[in-house]
């Protein structure tokens, strides 16, 4: 894909506008941080960039009980057989 | 089924959760977990309950309150990993209303659980996207670091559980 990089400098208070319907505002500034306020219709994902394989490894997570009870099961076997050296 | 942690208030405003992988789950708000942020992938999932069977300790399940096919399996950190260091961000210590001085004791102010995830016929777990919960409060979020630090995946299998590379 073809992207180009804006760099822009704002203040507090100041916005960014993104597509016409998304709005990105500097609400606080710190030494280290700044906090922004994201505003956006409802059917746009907005996340921190780190959550998203977190969310794909969440959505696999959600997988292993609808896999039937053996799943539970083996888990629970391995469990078993883990703990007397677990350290 | 019982629920994990005892109620905290005294309201009797019991409902039954029809899960279709632990069948007809009693609860009450009293029992349940706010995730104000929701999890990554589920953010409208914000009220679960921790379900405990007994003959299946130490697995905790994290039942979804508003859609009853929601439920995720997970274990206490400390089981996958004795090392697990509890890393705590501003956001998160906002979510679970936790003092910037305060310094959680895990066990006596927080839970930590992290969820399973199927690997083949074994489980493996992210000790680096842990489940945190505020024993004095019910909130709870997914503490996901954004300094850099990559998924930690633990696996269990018949030899214990091992760091996956």
């Amino acid at each position: 894909m073809d992207h180009a990089v804006l760099v822009l400098r704002r203040r507090v208070g100041e916005t960014i506008t993104i597509g016409g319907g998304i709005e990105i505002e500097v609400v606080e500034i710190s030494r280290t941080r700044v906090k922004l306020g994201v505003t956006a219709p409802r059917d746009v994902s907005v996340a921190r960039k780190e959550t998203i394989a977190v969310a794909a490894e969440n959505r696999q997570a959600l997988e292993l009980i609808s896999a039937g009870p053996e799943s539970v099961t083996e888990t629970l076997r391995l469990l078993g057989a883990a703990s007397p050296r677990d350290s | 089924m019982p629920c994990v942690m005892p109620p905290l208030l005294e309201r009797n405003d019991s409902r039954t959760i029809h899960s279709p992988w632990l069948g007809d789950v009693e609860t009450d708000p009293r029992c349940e977990l706010l995730f104000p942020a929701g999890l990554p992938g589920f953010e409208d999932q914000r009220r679960m309950l921790p379900v405990e069977i007994p003959a299946q300790r130490p697995l905790v399940y994290l039942q979804s309150v508003e859609r009853a096919e929601i439920c995720f399996v997970a274990l206490p950190v400390y089981v996958i990993d004795p090392a697990f260091r509890l890393l705590l961000s501003e956001e998160d210590r906002s979510i679970l209303d936790l003092p910037e001085d305060c310094d959680p004791v895990i066990g006596a102010d927080v839970l930590c659980l992290a969820l399973l995830m199927p690997a083949g016929r074994s489980v493996q777990a992210n000790t680096n996207a842990s489940i945190v919960i505020n024993l004095h409060n019910r909130r709870g979020v997914q503490c996901v670091p954004a300094d850099g630090l990559r998924s930690r995946f633990r696996r269990l299998d018949d030899s214990g559980w091992t760091t996956l590379c």
